[in-house]
């Protein structure tokens, strides 16, 4: 396993390009990529509405005017920033599997893409990284501010039972990405994305898998839970078929349940190149103009 | 100690050796993996089999062996077993009447238990006193003396508190020697002794000492009796010896003389009735001897030992101690025609009623027949003593404490199992 920001390097030359439009319109003072709530005097041309009295003269279109004897107030659309942050479960789930830690890998890949992808179109990016200690990094514009994270994240190790729910809770970010494998607070972070939601945030919620999850290993013959030693259970031929039926129902009741409270899911596996999820989140994500 | 049921320790070894095998296979939990997602799998226990070189759970492995040994032990049936000698001796020693000098008789006995063999002492006449064993036993025999009463010894008696002492020396002696020393009288032998005999599974050995004179024959008459009287054919033979213990044979109320006679130490038979005419058909038995026949019946009156009844168990002569001698009374009438007293059954009635004082009652006297003596004798060889004890084991606590130790290796067992089973599954859900 590489580390340091130069091993980053491929992942953000691969993310280069990609747009990350906010869903929601943004609200954010700053011009940025985003449609912002208010409209204004940029040069992106919306329609044209009835002067109406204590509308602003000088919006007023007077060639219009000329031709037709009425008078019209030309609408712009505003483009704005959206202040990201980026939640990235640290919990000791999230170490597997044990020989290779591809799933931490891959989310501290993801994150930073996402944090990179956002920062490109001038959104303020920030972290927060769920570990036995949580770590923030407010969000920030500026350019060092993706190396800062790179950094952080490098330097933070998945152990324990940390919760993401209190993070979310506390973000003031007006987009926030989780990245997670769910086996921690899942229902509190699903009871803490419906108030994100009402508060008009978004949550965009990245169910990373692995395949060994899926299909356990031959030798995994007593599973043993990371964030809860005293666990333990017998995988023989029956206890797998078993298994899988729950974690299926399991899965499906995740994506059904976040869904249904208006956080973008996006399921991924391990497998999958980093780059790769990246632009399926950023995909997935059309913008309700 | 010895085991009553020692194939209990057998099983309970196979036992062992099961469990050790049963250790040996060790079923196993798997290696921990770990999965973050084991909260789906379902609760279920898989145990793995393998064998191994070494037991597993060497402390469960202890107390189960430990557990399976004592109980099968208990069940065994432990019991002690005392020290054994190699040979000890009952010494019977005839104290009756019948031994002439009973002097001899201590003195054989000495002899014969100063080889170092241990010894037990019983004195016998017609019943028998267990005394110490070994020197204490011939001293205490020495003061009790011979039986001055006349009483006639019995080895009927003295076989039987020899076989039932030898049931207790058996339990401690491969060998058990029985001695006796008597003068073997026929009159201390009865019906009951060759059967009682019989029951000493061994060798008799027979010291025999100098019989009591008056023990060998019939006491003599006072006067002679004549060939006319019906008494005659039986004590025709007798001989006539005047003296202080002869026999008188009065018929009349007896006189002050011969009660004075009979304290001197006499034997006065008072027969008044011989001769009777008035008779009528009758039975009786004296001993063994019966004779059915005419006869005169008169009225008895003195109180004693009954010597002869009739048939309707009246008595028909009785004896009673005065002084030294004895005086009896006899309602016997004897037809003075006929031929009673020519009957061989009637003439040993007439010599058990004439006979010595308190000696009349088994007849006789007279020398054992060499084939009765063979008898008593009996085969070579002492006795084994495990053919005379009852049981050799004594009774002993041990069984109970291994059963207790065994409940407690079952509780030390239960705990040290649940908590084997707690540590190795810990379910938390």
């Amino acid at each position: 396993m590489t580390s340091g920001v130069a091993s980053y390097g491929a992942l953000l030359d691969a993310v280069r390009g990609v747009r990350w439009p906010a869903r929601r319109r943004a609200t954010g003072a700053t011009i940025g990529a985003h449609r912002s709530r208010l409209r204004g005097n940029s040069s992106e041309f919306s329609e044209f509405r009835p002067y109406r009295q204590g509308d602003d003269p000088r919006r007023v279109d007077w060639r219009l005017l000329a031709r037709s004897d009425r008078a019209y107030v030309r609408l712009t659309t505003d483009r704005a920033t959206t202040r990201t942050e980026l939640l990235l479960d640290a919990s000791a789930s999230m170490a597997f599997p044990p020989a290779t830690l591809d799933r931490w890998q891959r989310a501290r890949e993801v994150t930073i893409g996402l944090a990179a992808v956002a920062h490109a179109e001038g959104d303020p990016v920030g972290l927060a990284i769920a570990a036995e200690t949580p770590v923030r990094i407010p969000p920030r514009a500026r350019r060092s501010v993706i190396a800062e994270m790179i950094r952080t994240a490098e330097c933070v190790s998945p152990t324990g039972a940390s919760a993401l729910a209190p993070l979310l809770a506390s973000s003031r970010a007006a987009r926030v990405a989780v990245i997670t494998d769910l086996l921690g607070d899942a229902d509190a972070l699903l009871a803490t994305s419906r108030l994100a939601l009402a508060a008009g945030k978004e949550v965009v919620l990245l169910h990373l898998l692995t395949p060994e999850e899926l299909d356990p290993p031959p030798e995994a013959q007593l599973a043993v839970d990371p964030e809860r030693p005293t666990l333990r259970r017998s995988l023989d031929a029956d206890g797998r078929r078993a298994y899988r039926v729950a974690l299926d129902s399991w899965l499906d009741r995740m994506q059904v349940d976040f869904r249904g409270a208006g956080v973008r899911y996006v399921r991924a596996f391990t497998t999958e190149p980093a780059a790769r999820i990246v632009r399926r989140v950023a995909a997935d994500a059309p913008a309700d103009a | 100690m010895t085991f009553l049921a020692p194939l209990a320790l057998v099983a309970g070894a196979l036992a062992a050796v099961g469990l050790v095998a049963l250790h040996l296979v060790a079923r196993q939990r798997p290696a921990a993996y770990p999965l973050p997602t084991a909260r789906f799998v379902p609760d279920r226990r898989t145990l793995v089999s393998r064998l191994s070189r070494r037991p597993r759970d060497l402390l469960l492995l202890l107390v189960r062996v430990l557990l399976v040994l004592s109980a099968a032990a208990a069940f065994a049936r432990p019991v002690l077993t005392p020290r054994r000698t190699a040979v000890t001796r009952v010494l019977l020693v005839d104290r009756s009447a019948a031994v002439a000098d009973f002097g001899e008789a201590l003195q054989r006995a000495r002899e014969i238990a100063s080889d170092g063999v241990p010894t037990q002492v019983l004195a016998f006449d017609s019943a028998v006193v267990v005394l110490e064993s070994g020197q204490a036993g011939l001293d205490s025999l020495t003061r009790l003396s011979q039986a001055k009463d006349g009483t006639v010894g019995s080895i009927s008696a003295a076989m039987t508190a020899a076989r039932r002492l030898g049931a207790d020396l058996g339990a401690t002696s491969d060998s058990v020697e029985l001695v006796l020393v008597s003068p073997l009288a026929e009159r201390e032998l009865d019906d009951a002794t060759d059967t009682l005999r019989a029951l000493w599974p061994g060798n008799v050995r027979l010291v025999r000492v100098s019989v009591a004179r008056d023990t060998s024959g019939l006491p003599t008459l006072e006067r002679a009796i004549g060939d006319a009287d019906v008494l005659g054919p039986a004590l025709g033979n007798r001989v006539v010896m005047p003296g202080s213990r002869a026999l008188r044979l009065v018929r009349r109320v007896p006189s002050a003389a011969d009660s004075a006679y009979a304290r001197s130490g006499g034997v006065v038979v008072r027969w008044n009735s011989i001769g009777t005419r008035e008779s009528r058909p009758t039975a009786l038995a004296m001993g063994d001897d019966v004779i059915v026949a005419s006869l005169g019946r008169a009225s008895i009156g003195a109180q004693g030992v009954v010597l002869a009844r009739w048939a309707d168990g009246t008595p028909a002569a009785v004896e009673r101690a005065l002084g030294d001698g004895c005086m009896r009374e006899v309602s016997v009438g004897v037809p003075i025609a006929g031929d009673v007293p020519l009957s061989p059954a009637f003439q040993r009635i007439v010599n058990g009623l004439t006979d010595a004082c308190g000696g009349a009652r088994g007849g006789a006297g007279g020398p054992v027949s060499p084939e009765r003596l063979r008898a008593i004798v009996g085969p070579a060889g002492l006795a084994r003593g495990s053919a005379l004890a009852r049981g050799t084991e004594l009774p002993t606590p041990v069984a109970s404490w291994l059963l207790g130790f065994a409940l407690a290796c079952a509780l030390a067992e239960l705990f040290l199992r649940r908590s084997r089973d707690e540590s190795a599954m810990p379910e938390a859900e």
